[in-house]
């Protein structure tokens, strides 16, 4: 509205210095938060949040970053947990090789994908009535594979994920580090990811300029459903097995993670860097709240003002551009 | 053809009362059609706030915690203050509009997609009742006064009162939405919100109290909810986030203009509580219903949008 350009600026800053200020605080309330050894175990348990949170970017840069009208995917922790759930179940219960299960998985993973697809850009239903639907009913398959029950899983290749490490590092973080170099080399540095993101930029313009937008909104969902397949072996890592319950914390992860890497991006856009950033972040704030004491409980709400304070700070500086 | 289209979902309902009633021929039977009713009275309530907030172009993914907080607030009152029925019922929608109020602000004032502020509003309030029950545990209170517990297990005249209760906020909702200047207001906003800004209408003012009224209609639904089980749930609000909103988009499937509307919504409510009521005769296993209800969710969704999408607003276009 009237605000002046400086306010605009400061606004813009808002989500940055509320996160400086809560390390800050973090780092002066325990200082063993910030030693290599902690780092490195709070960049592990970030890895699933990661992996989804590249999902979700590269469906938000090829949809548009308007929450209604552009694109959201909501159902990759659904399809996280359910590929969690279907190798647990065939390697822990039924003794299938890991490789199978895992192309079981891959195949339930690309299902989601198809079918948000499929909704969205052939129903043309909104992106996040889609996948929000989508991912209760994946929620609800994944109960019946699992019976709402956890299962243990040992397979070496999920261990060696969560306890291996590659030239120093843990496995996982290097797997997460690599696939982030892949997704942003694709997104950022392709001529594919440049369309994809002109048809998020402004779809009537790409469609003009020739591009299929319809192509690289199915292509989207699923490289995002994709990313859901990988993180589901994380997930299997981080909590040696399937657990219910795993996707409600991971979605709130996601969202909160991709939309404050837009906060820190110069251009305040969704990229893959910045989703990645956002995750690592997010993780290191939830494991630096539980280590001084705060009620695990007090962290659900604190993440979710914090995705309020994002999502009104862009708002905000939105307002004044326009 | 057109017409047949757009009342296809009606045909769908049909086939399905024929499936349910062949399985089972208890079904058909009064009491359980009764059954329905009372099964469907809470969504019916929480679908009408939903019909509000779509009519207005937004959406309300904190349904459920406006539910569950007026459920808390109730039973909180009735426990830890021996507060009287009616002061009950009082807390309860106050606790409802505390959602209510911060989805407003947040929509309003700081300009949030309604999207992401009753996704914030939903995540908060969820870390809420975790806090204050301590991690999700239920809080019972067996020693009710009748009074209260009558909301869900009297009965006016024969009929439940949970069903009297619905078909009164239905009533209410039907004269607002569809005869008042207001229902009007609320519908050009959902069109073209800048237009019903240089028509004059103060379209803030309205979405402001418009969310504020669609979480206190919700928190009727605690009410009722706590009222039949004598307890407050934490987080159990939340399974009728996506009916509600499959209600109201059947609904708008079967709106000349594709538009949400209360007779639609009533209609998709029904069509959920059927499905439920016949899948639960069916005797399936909890998980395999749960799982059973979220696959025909996402295809009545399709099935609703995809129609409007490409039967009814086609209309227009030509």
């Amino acid at each position: 509205m009237n605000a002046s350009p400086y306010f605009r600026k400061l606004v813009e800053w808002v989500p940055v210095a509320v996160f400086a200020g809560m390390f800050i605080f973090l780092g002066i309330e325990a200082p063993n938060l910030f030693t290599p050894f902690t780092i490195d175990l709070m960049l592990k348990q970030a890895v699933p949040t990661v992996v989804v949170s590249l999902g979700l970017a590269v469906v938000i840069m090829t949809g548009g970053d308007d929450v209604v009208s552009g694109g959201i995917d909501l159902s990759i922790p659904a399809a996280a947990i359910i590929a969690a759930a279907i190798i647990a179940d065939q390697v822990t219960n039924h003794g299938t090789l890991l490789p199978i299960a895992l192309v079981f998985a891959l195949l339930a993973a690309i299902m989601v994908g198809v079918l948000n697809a499929f909704l969205v850009v052939v129903i043309r239903m909104t992106p996040l009535l889609a996948t929000l639907a989508t991912s209760v009913a994946v929620v609800g398959i994944t109960k019946v594979i699992t019976q709402s029950k956890r299962i243990n899983v040992t397979d070496p290749f999920i261990v060696f994920l969560r306890d291996g490490t590659v030239i120093g590092l843990s496995a996982g973080v290097v797997a997460a580090g690599l696939l982030t170099l892949i997704y942003w080399f694709l997104m950022h540095r392709t001529r594919w990811g440049m369309q994809a993101q002109a048809t998020g930029g402004g779809r009537e313009a790409a469609e003009v300029s020739g591009i299929s937008t319809k192509a690289y909104q199915t292509i989207s969902f699923f490289l995002a459903a994709c990313t859901g397949f990988l993180a589901s072996m994380f997930v299997l890592a981080r909590g040696s097995g399937s657990s219910p319950g795993t996707e409600d914390n991971l979605l709130l992860e996601m969202v909160l993670a991709t939309f404050l890497g837009a906060a820190f991006s110069p251009r305040r856009k969704v990229t893959i860097w910045g989703a990645a950033l956002g995750a690592v972040l997010v993780t290191m704030l939830s494991v630096g709240f539980k280590s001084i004491g705060v009620n695990v409980f007090w962290t659900g709400c604190i993440k979710g003002s914090l995705i309020l304070i994002v999502v009104a700070s862009a708002a905000a500086t939105a307002r004044g551009r326009y | 053809m057109r017409w047949f289209l757009r009342y296809s979902f009606l045909v769908v309902i049909a086939a399905c009362i024929v499936f349910f009633s062949l399985w089972n021929p208890v079904f058909l039977s009064a009491g359980n059609q009764m059954n329905i009713l009372e099964g469907s009275a809470i969504l019916l309530i929480v679908a009408l706030g939903m019909t509000l907030v779509v009519s207005m172009g937004g959406i309300d993914l904190s349904v459920g915690i406006a539910l569950d907080f007026g459920a808390a607030f109730a039973v909180v009152a009735l426990k830890e203050y021996d507060a009287a029925w009616y002061v009950a019922i009082l807390a309860g929608i106050v606790g409802g509009c505390l959602i209510g109020i911060l989805n407003a602000v947040l929509i309003v004032w700081l300009n949030v997609s309604a999207f992401m502020a009753t996704l914030g509003t939903f995540f908060i309030g969820s870390s809420v009742q975790r806090i204050f029950t301590n991690g999700g545990g239920p809080i019972s209170h067996r020693r009710m006064p009748q009074e209260f517990r009558d909301l869900a297990v009297g009965d006016v005249a024969g009929i439940p009162t949970e069903v009297v209760i619905a078909a009164v906020v239905l009533i209410l909702y039907f004269i607002f939405l569809e005869c008042s200047i207001f229902g009007k207001r609320i519908q050009a906003i959902g069109l073209q919100p800048t237009a019903a800004l240089i028509a004059g209408i103060e379209v803030k003012r309205i979405i402001f109290f418009g969310f504020i009224i669609a979480a206190a209609t919700c928190a009727v639904g605690g009410l009722i909810a706590s009222a039949n089980i004598r307890m407050f749930t934490p987080l159990s609000g939340f399974s009728y986030l996506l009916d509600a909103i499959a209600a109201v988009f059947i609904g708008a499937s079967m709106h000349p203009r594709g538009r949400p509307n209360v007779v639609g919504t009533l209609v998709g409510v029904l069509f959920l509580g059927i499905l439920a009521n016949g899948l639960n005769l069916m005797g399936l296993n909890f998980n395999t219903k749960d799982a059973l209800s979220g696959i025909i969710l996402v295809l009545a969704l399709a099935f609703a949008i995809g129609q409007r999408r490409f039967v009814v607003l086609r209309k227009g276009h030509k």
